[in-house]
């Protein structure tokens, strides 16, 4: 039984819901029959996996030679983007698990597609530590598996770590995702045609939910312990992915700011990323009454907050290099800022430290287009972000004569380009066959379906 | 240790008098497969390697090697210590020559010229032709060869004697006019012999005796001993007068970059100061008169100070001038020897740091003249039939010559020859020939010293191949001769028993004296002592003026090529790959312009430029160079190959076709020193091959040098070394309060335990390297090369930076002044794994496969390695190296080069210098086997090996006794960037002395 002051919140953040019923009606709608354009952005994404395929099998019958790597410059494109994709599975569990905790409503709308962004994104992301691999068989040495020549990969390893970081993150977001799925599965598997395939599946993953009280208690208990265990993976995950730089003696990695630094821009991409994919899904399937300006709105604060960071963070990174007194160090930045890969340092400065100062403006922060752009901008901000970390810093080390530049090749980009189609894939999917908004919790904040006021209905 | 005899010569012994003629020699019965043995042949043990001693077959030099075998496989070719012209060590082109050996494209088996190219034929059927051709020309056959070993060379006159024909000798390295110098000047027709380890003062007029001149390994020897600074002796000066600075002269404390030519005015004013000062010019006296330091100023562009003040130091002290080189070589070039002898004449030099030895009554020199004469023959009628062999004038020589027209007009023309060249592609016969390491001969390098050489293994089985001394006995038998020998190896022992009977049987019976001459690999038959000459009148007039250039535009210095040489070592991978020492470039061809030069005529590295003389024009990259005058390019000899196999076809540019075919009087070498050239710009950039991020340290602690007073005022007394500690754990180990800021000296901590590393029970390998003596010559890099299995990855990769060597020859440009004369300052550093003590890549391996060994190597695991590059990133070094592809897999029977003791490594796995653990763990398993400690200088890595320098030393420096820790220990030692970031690398330094004086000589 909802109180007074959340019937009020409720009404405040979704004014235009009227009933129960018409949330289950609009969100399941969106599982119904798709349109063309849906078919076209699968086919799409579809042929963009075919890309991933194919560059990905060349390159492992050829060689990573494929790659555009070289001596100095041993991680490119490919650890650049697994970095971008860990930054972007960042947001999701955020808002499904610190926002759950701090009880920030808002979260509502947003956090099935959050959340299943994030579960995609770490699908992407953990397919570049196999790409970039020399050997990419030999990956499950990388695992503290049992054999008889009593081989242990080696702990001190921060890429060891990563491999933790990045399963141990994989597994809790998912099982904190399909958990959150099962009521919303069970009201579609209710809805769905009797004897349908998709009627059968959903009632395989609703694993008999009936919404008794029994049934909602252990929900509620399991959710909030799930909550409470990844809260602190949206911390690790990010920094022990830094740590793989910071744990290194390269100038321009070997930094001790990285692992916040690195979180910020991460719930920075993140959210970014979030707001990139509502904002086509809201227009497409109408849900202007669900995912309502506000929500954007509190989208756009996180972003500025973070992004005000991640700047600071850059400026710091400027200033200590200068401060160090180390030619090394103060070269790799002065490189970074006016070398050979200036340009790229300068779409990262522009897109993650000048944009968003636009964030300041309330009318920015409630135009959706302008957030948008602002997100498109972010995103790619970002993944240029860790492209000058990885690439200016390994290019321009301690030994001046050993310098070279790297430039990515055709397959690096039919992979990186790939990745795309396959996270897009999954997520196409999912935006039709599961419930992409929260519906048991929207009706949550929702004020109790209670007869109308009479003069209401005369209206 | 003791000086008897040791186990490996023994082994090397037993290799070459257990009967090794009999099986490698002169058989033609081919061994398909080597293993199993149904019958073990005696000398080959599986598993133990047997050395053969041979001589270099690569230039004329004549350096002593040892072959080392396997399972009757030659796998290397290192220097024979025994040998003075190679004292133990070898040049890159030495080393590849293994690479000519197993060359994919050698010939397979005798061939006939048909309408569409090239038939098979059988033998018989070749040597057939080969008869009918040459009784057909009769007396106007041409046998055109290159400088040939003595034996083969007398079998060769004497072939052509049957007929009445011509004998032609060509290289395109020429020394004939040093030697014409010499015979103008004291009268003796030879080459001298130059002493520069007991030089303290060397000027050189351009001669790049570190690199291709006469003979460079022997010369860096010497040169690296004067130079060289250590209580011992002082550090001799060196200067360098020369339009261009070459490796050689970046190894030079103080360059004067005159006017292409002059170096003969210059060295003629010099000897005037000199006379003037009271020293006898003899006969020259009065043309000295005419050669005034200011005249020779004007004219070589240079302050008449720099010349008096260089002719006074010349005087003073124990002085040798050596030069002009062949990039030198202009029409005056006899007059420029002559000039330079006479300098060393009047300084008092000859007798001891320039000996002329008696006449050399061996091969004339092999110059241009006698191939040009016979063009003109060849394309008159005179001559209608030529063999070929051992040289290549279709390439080499300028078009203008007209040699391939002349060699198409001929009735008969036969090539003998191991692989396809330019000129061999043009002969209507080729015949395929054995190489060097395959065929019996001899070299004799200068007066009084011979080398045999013998057979390293039966001749590589992919090729049906001949000795061409059988081939030529085979055709005197055919004309009606009767030499003296059924084979070349009967031939050649019968010259020898004849030689060694004339010299007074040393060494007892000729049977004895053959085997140990086999054995050691030299023979000194002792010529009578002679005096030192005095200069003599000279028999004809020349011009010691600078010579007038055809053309407009820049001056064309055309230089012989450290890494190809004539361009021989063209289609050899390693040598190939090998970055130039000079550029750092491989594969490709480069012009070198002087940067200011270059932003004023609007050119940036990498732009293509269109380089035109009168004779031709070339299309070619530009490497701005700022050793190099202002108004001078220079292009390096032997790329540009059309014909010579898949490394080498299309690969640069010869620069050969700008140039005319003038014979220089009276020596008859041919000029390189001819034009000047137009360079424009053609709009096209390349990415250029390079190795070479900057050439700039940026005051990091990597190359620091010091002036030697400083050094000798004990400067460096307190930046002495602190000793190498190994900081990494076997895992786990407890952490413990770090005293002070963690600076190196507060290691190890107390109380903290680091793993398996006892230094009580485990020695810890380690090297140093003194910059004072490195040339930078590269020979190291090949040597590791070679030793190790490192592969070459082609010109693509190697302009994507994916070259696996393992050593790289870093080079910084400290001070060079193409403006003015002045002080010089280059510094090299060979750039292999640290082996550190902390080393960053270890921990960060996620599967161990980077790890690090008790007795302190840094251990690379190929198999356990998964390829995430993490170490390479992670090496402040970079001096890891990644198998970007199945790099490793070549062409057969090119991977008979393999060394069998080391991994070959496939594709996506990191790999790196292991100190040639293969040779430690040699050494433990031999001193194991005889029940003793391995010694701490036993064990001996490729590129120390290899170093004719003698700047590398390597062992155990745990021992205070060891040389390495002796060497380390002295004021000069540092350790690259380990102050900056306490890696504890194990390779120590000794930075580099100079007379000038240097920014910061802190690290």
């Amino acid at each position: 039984m909802a109180t007074a002051t959340e019937q009020e919140r409720g009404a405040a953040t979704h004014p235009d819901i009227r009933s129960y019923g018409e949330v289950n009606e609009d969100v399941l709608l969106m599982l119904n029959r798709p349109g063309k354009w849906w078919w076209v952005l699968l086919g799409m994404s579809i042929a963009g996996i075919g890309l991933l395929a194919f560059s990905w099998g060349n390159q492992i019958i050829n060689g990573i030679g494929l790659s555009g790597l070289n001596t100095p410059v041993g991680w490119g494109a490919y650890i650049t983007t697994f970095v971008f994709w860990v930054g972007i599975a960042h947001s999701g569990t955020l808002i499904s698990a610190i926002l759950f905790l701090f009880r920030a409503r808002w979260r509502q709308s947003i956090y099935r597609a959050a959340e299943a962004m994030t579960v995609f994104a770490v699908m992407t992301a953990g397919l570049y530590p196999l790409i970039h691999l020399g050997r990419v068989w030999h990956a499950y040495w990388l695992f503290p598996y049992p054999n008889q020549r009593l081989l242990w990969p080696n702990f001190s390893s921060p890429l060891v770590w990563d491999v933790f970081a990045v399963t141990t993150y994989f597994t809790v977001s998912s099982l904190f995702f399909v958990m959150g799925l099962i009521p919303d599965i069970a009201a579609a598997r209710d809805q769905a045609p009797k004897g349908t395939l998709r009627q059968k599946l959903y009632k395989l993953t609703s694993f008999g939910w009936r919404g008794t009280d029994r049934q909602w208690h252990h929900f509620g208990k399991a959710y909030l312990y799930l909550a409470a265990l990844a809260t602190p993976l949206v911390l690790s995950v990010h920094s022990v992915v830094s740590w793989d730089f910071a744990m290194s003696i390269v100038p321009g990695w070997h930094a001790t700011i990285f692992a916040p630094y690195f979180v910020a821009g991460a719930i920075f991409s993140g959210v970014a990323m979030v707001i990139t994919i509502l904002v086509p899904i809201r227009k497409v399937f109408g849900l202007e009454k669900y995912l309502t300006t506000k929500h954007f709105d509190a989208m756009a604060k996180l972003c500025l907050v973070t992004g005000i960071i991640v700047f600071y963070a850059y400026l710091t990174e400027f200033f200590m290099a200068w401060y160090s007194g180390e030619d090394p160090e103060r070269r790799v930045f002065w490189n970074r800022a006016f070398g050979h890969y200036w340009w790229a340092t300068w779409i990262m400065l522009t897109c993650n430290g000048i944009l968003p100062i636009l964030l300041w403006f309330k009318r920015v922060r409630y135009s959706i287009p302008a957030l948008f752009v602002i997100s498109l901008f972010i995103n790619i901000g970002m993944w240029f972000e860790r492209f000058v970390i990885i690439v200016t810093s390994l290019s321009h080390e301690f030994i001046p004569f050993a310098w070279n530049v790297y430039r990515p090749s055709l397959t690096e980009m039919g992979i990186v380009i790939g990745t795309f189609g396959w996270f897009f894939f999954w997520m196409l999917l999912f935006i039709r066959l599961l419930p992409p908004v929260a519906i048991a919790e929207i009706k949550e904040v929702l004020p109790p379906p209670m007869r109308p006021k009479k003069k209401e209905v005369a209206q | 240790m003791s000086d008897g005899i040791k186990r490996r010569d023994f082994l090397k012994v037993l290799g070459v008098t257990g009967a090794g003629a009999g099986l490698v020699g002169c058989s033609t019965d081919h061994v398909e497969k080597l293993i199993p043995y149904v019958v073990p042949p005696e000398d080959i043990t599986p598993g133990v390697a047997t050395w053969y001693s041979s001589v270099c077959g690569e230039c004329s030099a004549g350096c002593g090697v040892w072959v080392k075998t396997r399972e009757g496989r030659a796998i290397k070719v290192e220097g024979n210590p025994n040998h003075p012209v190679s004292g133990g060590a070898l040049c890159s082109r030495g080393h590849a020559s293994l690479q000519g050996l197993y060359n994919p494209d050698r010939v397979t088996g005798p061939m006939r010229r048909t309408s569409n190219g090239f038939e098979s034929i059988g033998w018989d059927e070749a040597e057939g032709m080969l008869l009918q051709g040459i009784q057909g020309a009769g007396s106007s056959t041409a046998l055109i060869s290159g400088k040939e070993g003595p034996t083969l060379s007398a079998l060769m006159d004497e072939v052509v004697d049957l007929v009445g024909g011509t004998r032609i000798e060509y290289e395109a390295l020429s020394e004939a006019p040093l030697r014409e110098a010499a015979r103008l000047a004291f009268g003796r027709d030879v080459i001298p012999t130059f002493r520069l380890d007991d030089a303290e003062f060397i000027l050189s007029f351009g001669a790049d005796f570190l690199e291709t001149w006469l003979s460079p390994v022997e010369y860096t020897r010497g040169f690296a001993r004067a130079s060289g600074v250590d209580e011992a002796h002082d550090k001799a000066r060196f200067v360098f007068l020369s339009p261009r600075l070459s490796l050689t002269g970046q190894n030079a404390d103080e360059w004067v970059p005159l006017e292409p030519g002059s170096e003969a005015v210059v060295a003629l004013a010099m000897a005037n100061v000199l006379v003037r000062d009271g020293a006898s010019a003899g006969p020259y006296g009065d043309l000295l008169q005419a050669y005034t330091p200011e005249s020779a100023a004007q004219e070589a562009g240079i302050p008449a100070e720099t010349i008096e003040e260089l002719a006074q130091a010349f005087g003073a002290s124990a002085s040798l001038a050596v030069g002009p080189g062949v990039a030198g070589q202009g029409a005056n070039a006899t007059a420029t020897n002559l000039a330079v002898l006479i300098l060393n004449a009047v300084a008092g030099n000859v007798g001891s740091t320039l000996q002329i030895g008696v006449e050399d009554r061996g091969a004339a020199s092999a110059s241009y003249r006698g191939l040009s004469e016979a063009i003109s023959g060849m394309a008159g009628g005179q001559i209608q039939a030529a063999i070929v062999h051992g040289t290549n004038p279709a390439y080499s020589l300028p078009p203008a010559a007209g040699f391939r027209e002349a060699l198409g007009q001929l009735d008969f023309s036969v090539a003998i020859t191991s692989q396809i060249d330019e000129t061999a592609a043009l002969c209507d016969l080729v015949l395929p020939a054995r190489h060097s390491l395959e065929t019996w001969g001899d070299a004799n390098p200068r007066p009084g010293l011979w080398s045999v050489r013998q057979p390293a293994m039966a001749p590589v089985p992919h090729f049906d191949s001949r000795p061409a001394g059988d081939l030529l006995l085979a055709l005197a038998r055919g004309l009606g001769g009767e030499p003296d020998g059924e084979t070349f190896h009967d031939y050649l022992r019968n010259r020898w028993s004849e030689r060694h009977a004339d010299a007074g049987s040393p060494g007892g019976t000729f049977d004895q004296f053959w085997r140990e001459a086999l054995r050691s690999g030299v023979v000194n038959l002792d010529e009578a002592v002679v005096e030192a000459p005095s200069l003599q009148a000279p028999d004809r007039a020349l011009s010691f003026d600078r010579p007038q250039l055809e053309g407009e535009g820049l001056t064309l210095v055309v230089y012989p090529s450290t890494r190809l040489g004539d361009g021989r070592g063209a289609n050899k991978p390693w040598l190939q790959e090998l970055p130039d020492p000079v550029t750092k470039l491989a594969w490709h061809s480069w012009i070198e312009i002087h940067p200011e030069t270059a932003q004023e005529m609007g050119l940036r590295r990498g732009d293509i430029v269109r380089v035109s003389s009168p004779h031709g024009e070339v299309e070619v990259p530009v490497y701005p160079y700022p050793g190099i005058r202002a108004d001078t390019v220079a292009i390096s000899m032997g790329a540009g190959h059309e014909n010579y196999g898949r490394y080498a076809d299309g690969k640069g540019v010869n620069p050969m076709r700008l140039l005319p075919a003038n014979v220089e009087e009276p020596s008859g070498a041919l000029t390189h020193l001819n034009v000047r050239v137009e360079v424009e710009a053609t709009g096209r950039r390349r990415r250029m091959a390079t190795i070479e991020g900057s050439d700039q340290q940026y005051d990091r602690p990597i190359a620091p040098a010091v002036q030697i007073d400083q050094l000798r005022a004990g400067a460096l007394e307190h930046e002495a070394g602190y000793p190498l500690q190994e900081l990494q754990g076997g895992g786990g180990f407890i952490p413990v309060p770090v005293p002070g800021d963690g600076a190196p000296e507060d290691y190890p901590l107390e109380g903290a335990r680091y793993g398996d590393y006892d230094p009580a029970e485990n020695p810890r390998w380690a090297m140093a390297i003194d910059l004072d003596k490195c040339t930078g010559c590269s020979a190291c890099v090949t040597a590791c090369q070679v030793e190790n299995n490192v592969a070459s990855v082609g010109e693509d990769q190697v302009m994507m930076g994916r070259d696996l060597h393992w050593i790289r020859m870093d080079r910084y440009y400290e001070q060079i002044d193409a403006s003015a004369p002045g002080p010089v300052d280059v510094r090299f550093v060979p750039m292999l794994c640290q082996h550190c003590g902390n080393a960053p890549c270890e921990p960060v391996c996620p599967v161990y496969a980077a790890y690090h060994t008790p007795d302190g190597l840094n251990g690379q695991v190929y198999n356990r390695c998964v390829g995430t590059r993490y170490c390479a990133n992670n090496c402040p070094y970079k001096v890891r190296v990644f198998n970007w592809h199945r790099f490793s897999e070549v062409p057969e029977p090119l991977n008979w080069q393999y060394n069998p003791d080391v991994t070959v490594r496939t594709e996506g796995v990191m790999e790196k210098c292991s100190f040639c653990v293969q040779r430690i763990r040699e050494g433990e398993n031999k001193a194991t086997l005889e029940n003793r400690e391995l010694g701490s200088d036993e064990v001996i890595p490729a590129c120390q090996q290899s170093c004719p320098a003698e700047a590398i030393v390597f062992g155990n420096i745990r021992d205070p006794e060891s040389r390495v820790a002796q060497v380390s220990n002295n004021d000069r030692t540092y350790r690259v960037l380990d102050v900056l970031i306490n890696t504890q690398p194990a390779v120590n330094y000794l930075r580099k002395v100079t007379f000038h004086p240097v920014d910061s000589i802190h690290v």
